[in-house]
């Protein structure tokens, strides 16, 4: 696998007349390839395949909110909880997906399943409350529609 | 809805066009045709007569900005043509939809803008957040890479990862290089030396978007849509408390009242409107009798004392408590400071920790007094304007809604006793301060000087 | 002065130099803009903490100072004259403290902290904020040298920029964003680089800390005592802070031309081996018993018997190490004194460069650079690394001529590249010739020291081109001024006898060396003037105990052919060499001063044009150059060649011995330097490597000639074929030719 992913980071680099610029692309793969993390061991492979160090390829991934440095669940939930969405109704969705999921925000599942978050503005507003769900946006949802999200989760 | 005539999203008729063939049908790529004829200098001259204006927030003229680009013989370093698809600021969702429905329209817009500075190399920062939109402009792309249509210009659509500090121009750029998303200061200006230390132009989706028909149409006849100093149609992003939210085309100057009472339905569940931010999370808000008076556009807003921002309209009824609206607007500046200047990294915090002290009635007069002098600390001594909107923005609720303050600390509650739409709101933030140093201290610490 | 620009700040006009920055042209008029992130070496200004907020007549908004360049009639106001600007800058102040811990009574910062002072100065006497402070685990180890505390640290970012920017080694981090930003390096990994050490001198702050120095002193009860580093041929420009006379640290003093400001790890903190256990600090005398400790007149009286018996066949070997006075001392002792005229040093030592001398900040303003032999730069010269860094960061091309080269070249190929850089129709050498802002390096062994590249530099038409220079880098930090001072002592020939009755070995350079062991194993005798225990023990008859060059008063001469004068930090538990050396030279009827000014003069008139010491100054001049001069022309060109054919098996490879940057005895003493010390490792090219089934981090069987030895295998993607690279610690006693197995 690791192969690949070198070989795939050069194509990516080629794609940039200064090859830096491939950092966030890679770090999106590593990332996809780490079950929806970035363990030190991810960071050391983006590094090898940039010609960077490992410290340089954490300060960029820690910058940003979609990358993890930390484990995270299998499936991701995301309410948005930004002012349009918190009018309509995002708290109610994020303290129904807490009783639903045992856990609360921040946290994740202890089967490992599903990791919950409040994040910031998805640029949904007109569509509130809006769920991200393994990046997937989710429109309009209110809290009875808690159940059949977590349903389609699986496991 | 309204009659306006749309421009942006015309011959979409609520749809979105995803098939090359079919954006050809209703009038596609005679932008480009057109642009392909034109020499630079006279694509210039007509974003100039359009007086088309940035669309991303700062609305700073276009074919101004293009100006500014040296051209090759003065500056031999290769030009970019940089696309901001960065959309953040609370409130805001057009660009996502004109990417969603118009993609073609957009990546023609790219093409001729990067002839318009002569650019040969087109980078699209799209926020990783908005993964099915860039899947539909990695399609259209692929359909006009087959279609022979590039003409030599290379688009490469560049995934963001989580920052709102990225949409700020030079932070984007940053990023883009492959480092943290920190602004510049500025100068030098991207025009001269911005992606790569190269002669690039930076512009908004809707704004790139909207070259297309003015191409068209002509830049003259673009100029009389709208009213005098904001011309054209605008997307706006309509939000909040209405019945009908949504993007909505309309021509700048339309009536704020009749976005949200007319073409947004009104106020829901017999609600009354309370107060209305008419730009995005960073520009004041108004009062809903404010509200009632401007138009849309730069002129009357600014004279209001706000600004059209983003042209991003959230409404609030009177469930929406204003010192809970100051904590979580504050939250997000706070979240999203990329930390790099002092008076935003530290200020927005302690902004957000003021306004949570408030809310929760254990505030002060002082408090109140304290929040105004940091937020006048923070406003002007910022490296972005990051720092200086989450002081603007507070500033303005409690300009506007002093009594509401006011209440909370003199009846040492929150005055809608748990039953304003915001009650109990969690942000990022929030979770992440459960993490650091718990202790509060009662007594301020003096040291004598 | 017509490409002057006149600006008004407070009130106060003042012309300076056309592009000149804000704050230095305040600082021209007397005023003062404060400053925490802004630090030109770094690049350009950034603009970050917002400290240096002023007014500027016709924009509305406050200014960073530190990003604007004087403008012809520009009016700034900073809080001096203009209340928005006070309050700014206060407003900055109040800022960093929100969060800042009182820390000053167990801070090592105090005392000397930018935040104090500015604070005092600009900032708030009072807090208005009562939340709870952030809080972090503290101090944390960045590495066993540096020591962080997050709740100090202001986020100016000066040592993520040196980290990236100047260092170029992308150890030391931010991580996080906004409010929650950290200062880190990548997990547990400590920031192991060759000059990580500058990120203290940089914190404004007492966040980066030097543990050595932790707790050891406080601003106001030391003193400093300036001097140059003598571990390396760079003579980087340092001050000593002592206290109760025991050097407590060594910190940069800005030789613009030589160091730039920065200093390199190995010069900052081995300092400790001042201390060490095994320092010998008194004479040793074997006896029938071993070596023992005898008092100074009895181990003078016993050199002198030495020195008397063996006279005519007394061999000297120096040390590259040693100062200028110390080795004309020796020079009038065993020259004119006895007649002894044979000295060997490790290196050949030229005065050719002397034509394309120039500042090694040439190299930082080079176009062009070409380096050629078979050692990294940082691990001859660090100080050249990071000018080689700036160079390329400006846009210059480097291209290095070596096993590890850009253009690969076999291991002993730097004459080679010369020669062909120097044919008419070299491509690289056609630029040389017509470029303005070309430099030649050469690091490697051999070189003729710096005959071989003066000859080259020459030919390539750099003579009265002042952007460009020529630098050989040595491998002891004075050999040029060792030799020639050696050399002044007197006239006479070598003579070569043989056998050798008496071998003195002046220095740990020397006695560390294997071939003036094979000599002291020829000799009858030996006496040795060493530092360590440990180095001497075995072969020497007479051991008197040296100093450090941080104990030494004396001149030396850097790579650059500059002259520096050394200055005392502290007296040695030993006494200095000049005293002893003249104690012993009066018995042999040869008058040498115990005083190295006094030897200096005496030296100066000889080789220095009658230089006075007062005119070194703290900051040398380096002279202007010389005609040129050809030099001695190499010994048969087919030496090395020869070397390279004798015993070439096929499937062994060229063994390639270098010295890291931190071995030798005075880093091997220091116990916060071990982490730097060189890996147990030996390089392989990739195809070696990949022929032998050996991956990186395998244990490998490295053979030659009767001996092995076991290390661990690193893939170079760098390095030339047919070639093994080790440390010369970990070779032992391997041969140039060497079969590399998997164990």
């Amino acid at each position: 696998m690791s192969q690949t992913f070198y070989d795939e980071v050069q194509e990516m680099r080629a794609r940039y007349p200064d090859p830096l610029s491939a950092v966030l692309p890679a770090l999106q793969l590593a990332q996809d390839r780490h079950d929806g993390w970035l363990p030190e061991a991810a960071l050391r492979e983006v590094a090898e395949a940039l010609d960077l160090t490992p410290a340089y390829c954490l300060s960029i991934a820690s910058f940003y909110d979609m990358f993890h440095t930390e484990p995270v669940g299998r499936h991701s939930v995301e309410v948005c909880t930004n002012v349009s969405c918190a009018v309509s109704g995002a708290q109610q969705v994020l303290e129904a997906l807490e009783r639903e999921l045992g856990i609360g925000v921040g946290e994740t599942t202890e089967d490992g399943n599903v990791t919950l978050r409040a994040v910031e503005c998805l640029g949904g507003c007109g569509w509130a409350t809006v769920v991200a769900v393994d990046n997937r946006h989710h429109l309009h949802v209110a809290a009875r529609d808690v159940p059949r999200i977590v349903k389609e989760l699986g496991e | 809805m309204s009659s306006a005539p749309e421009v942006v999203f015309a011959g979409t008729d609520g749809g979105a066009i995803t098939d090359l063939a079919a954006y050809e049908a209703v009038g596609g790529l005679t932008a480009l045709r057109r642009a392909r004829e034109m020499t630079p200098e006279q694509i210039i001259a007509e974003l100039d007569a359009s007086s088309l204006r940035g669309r991303g927030g700062a609305f700073f003229p276009t074919g101004r900005k293009w100006s500014f680009v040296p051209k090759p013989d003065q500056n031999p370093r290769p030009h970019y043509l940089v696309v901001n698809a960065d959309e953040s600021e609370p409130g805001t969702f057009k660009d996502r939809e004109i990417m969603l429905r118009v993609p073609f329209r957009f990546l023609e817009g790219c093409l001729i803008a990067a002839r318009g500075i002569e650019s040969q190399h087109v980078f699209v920062y799209i926020r990783g957040e908005y993964e099915h939109e860039w899947e539909i402009l990695v399609s259209a792309l692929e359909q006009l890479r087959e279609a022979k249509l590039l003409g030599g210009v290379t688009i490469v659509l560049h995934r963001g990862a989580g920052a709102y500090i990225c949409g700020e121009e030079t932070a984007l750029l940053e990023s883009l290089e492959g480092r943290r998303g920190q602004p510049r200061t500025k100068p030098p200006f991207p025009a001269i030396a911005g992606l790569y230390a190269s002669p690039t132009a930076v512009n908004n989706v809707e704004s790139i978007t909207t070259v297309t028909p003015i191409i068209e149409m002509g830049g003259a006849e673009y100029a009389k849509l709208g009213v005098e100093d904001s011309t054209g149609t605008r997307v706006f992003s309509l939000s909040g408390n209405v019945v009908r939210p949504g993007n909505y085309e309309l021509p700048h100057g339309y009536p704020l009242r009749d976005l949200i009472h007319e073409v947004g339905g009104g106020i829901a569940d017999g609600r009354t409107l309370k107060a209305v931010i008419p730009g995005g999370s960073s520009t004041p808000i108004l009062t809903a009798s404010e509200a009632e008076k401007v138009t849309l556009d730069f002129d009357s807003l600014s004279k209001a004392g706000s600004a059209i921002g983003s042209a991003a309209v959230i409404v609030l009824d009177d469930r929406c408590c204003m010192v809970q609206l100051g904590v979580r607007v504050s939250q997000f500046y706070e979240h999203e400071s990329c930390g790099k200047c002092t008076p935003c990294r530290v200020g927005t915090r302690w902004l957000t920790h003021i306004l949570q002290k408030i809310e929760s009635g254990r505030g002060t007069h002082a408090d109140l007094d304290l929040l105004l002098d940091v937020g006048d600390r923070i406003n002007g001594t910022c490296l972005c304007p990051l720092g200086d909107s989450d002081a603007i923005a507070v500033a303005s609720y409690v300009a506007k809604f002093r009594e509401e303050f006011l209440q909370h600390i003199e009846e040492a509650s929150c005055p809608f006793h748990g039953a304003s739409s915001l009650d109990g709101i969690v942000a990022p933030t929030d979770v992440h301060e459960a993490h650091v140093g718990p202790h509060e201290i009662h007594r301020p610490l003096e040291v004598v000087a | 002065m017509s490409d002057g620009v006149k600006v008004t700040i407070d009130d106060r006009e003042i012309e300076v130099a056309k592009g000149t920055g804000l704050v230095e042209t305040a600082e021209a008029a007397g005023i003062e803009i404060p400053v925490f992130c802004y630090e030109p070496r770094l690049g350009p200004a950034v603009g970050a903490c917002r400290m240096c907020l002023v007014e500027v007549e016709g924009l509305p908004k406050l200014q960073a100072g530190c990003t604007l360049t004087a403008q012809d009639g520009m009016v700034v106001r900073t809080a001096a004259t203009s209340k928005r600007a006070a309050e700014g800058q206060h407003g900055t102040l109040e800022f960093i403290l929100v969060n800042h811990p009182l820390d000053c009574p167990v801070c090592d910062k105090g005392g000397e902290c930018p935040l104090q002072d500015l604070t005092f100065r600009y900032g708030p006497g009072s807090t208005r904020m009562t939340f709870a402070k952030m809080t972090f685990d503290k101090p944390i180890p960045v590495s066993p040298l540096i020591a962080l505390d997050r709740e100090r640290c202001i986020l100016c970012y000066r040592c993520t920029r040196f980290s990236s920017d100047v260092a170029e080694d992308d150890q030391l981090i931010a991580r996080n964003r906004g409010a929650y930003s950290e200062i880190a390096t990548f997990g547990e990994d400590p920031y192991r680089a060759p000059f990580s050490g500058n990120v203290i001198e940089l914190c404004p702050v007492g966040a980066l800390t030097s543990t050595q120095y932790r707790f050891e002193a406080r601003p106001w009860e030391i003193q400093d005592v300036p001097t140059v580093c003598g571990l390396c041929p760079a003579g980087c420009n340092i001050r000593a802070t002592t206290r109760e006379g025991a050097v407590k640290r060594v910190q940069s003093r800005n030789h613009p031309e030589i160091d730039g400001g920065w200093l390199c790890d190995k010069g900052r903190f081995t300092y400790p081996h001042l201390r060490a256990e095994d320092r010998v600090g008194e004479p040793l005398q074997r006896g029938p018993l071993g070596l023992e400790p005898v008092a100074w007149d009895a181990a003078l009286d016993r050199a002198e018997e030495l020195l008397r018996g063996a006279r005519g066949t007394i061999v000297t070997a120096l040390s590259g190490s040693e100062t200028n006075e110390i080795a004309y001392g020796l020079g009038v002792l065993l020259r004119r004194g006895l007649g002894a005229h044979s000295a060997v040093l490790d290196e050949s030592t030229s005065a050719a460069l002397d034509a394309f001398r120039a500042p090694l900040s040439t190299i930082g303003d080079a176009e062009l650079v070409v380096i050629v032999g078979d050692d990294d730069v940082v691990d001859r010269a660090p100080a050249v690394d990071l000018w080689l860094r700036k160079a390329r960061r400006g846009g210059a091309e480097i291209v290095t001529v070596g096993a590890r080269g850009s253009v690969p070249a076999p291991v002993g190929g730097a004459a080679d590249a010369l020669r062909e850089l120097t044919d008419p129709a070299h491509d690289l050498g056609k630029r040389l010739r017509t470029s303005e802002r070309a430099v030649l390096v050469w690091s490697g062994p051999g070189g003729g020291g710096g005959a071989r590249l003066a000859e080259a530099a020459h030919k390539l038409g750099f003579d009265g081109k002042p952007g460009c220079a020529a630098f050989h880098l040595p491998a002891t930090p004075n050999p040029r001024g060792v030799s020639e001072a050696w050399a002044a002592a007197a006239d006479g020939d070598e003579s070569d006898p043989e056998p050798i009755g008496l071998l003195v070995v002046s220095g740990d350079e020397a006695a560390g060396s294997p071939d003036v062991r094979a000599l002291a194993e020829q000799a009858e005798a030996v006496i040795a003037i060493t530092m360590f225990h440990s180095l001497a023990v075995g072969w020497a008859d007479l051991v008197l105990p040296a100093t450090a060059s941080l104990e030494r008063e004396g001149t030396s001469m850097n790579l650059e052919g500059r002259l520096q004068r050394l200055r005392r930090t502290v007296i040695s538990p030993v006494p200095d060499e000049l005293a002893w050396l003249s104690k012993l030279a009066a018995r042999f009827d040869a008058e040498l001063s115990p005083h190295a000014a006094v030897v200096f003069e005496e030296l100066s008139e000889r080789i220095y044009g009658g230089l006075r010491l007062e005119q070194l100054g703290e900051h040398a001049a380096l002279p202007a150059r010389a005609a040129y001069v050809a030099p001695e022309p190499s010994r048969a060109p087919g030496a090395e060649a020869a070397q390279r054919a004798e015993g070439h098996f096929v499937g062994t490879l060229r063994l390639l011995r270098y010295t890291p940057l931190f071995s030798g005895h005075q880093v091997e003493r220091v116990a916060e330097l071990q982490f730097q010390r060189p890996e147990e490792e030996i390089a392989l090219s990739s195809g070696d490597a990949g022929r032998r089934g050996i991956s990186t981090g395998d244990v490998v069987t490295v053979r030659s000639n009767g001996t092995s030895v076991e290390l661990r295998a690193r893939v170079d993607r760098k390095l030339v074929e047919g070639v093994a690279r080790v440390a010369d610690e970990h070779a032992a006693d391997l041969h140039a030719e060497v079969e590399v197995v998997k164990a």
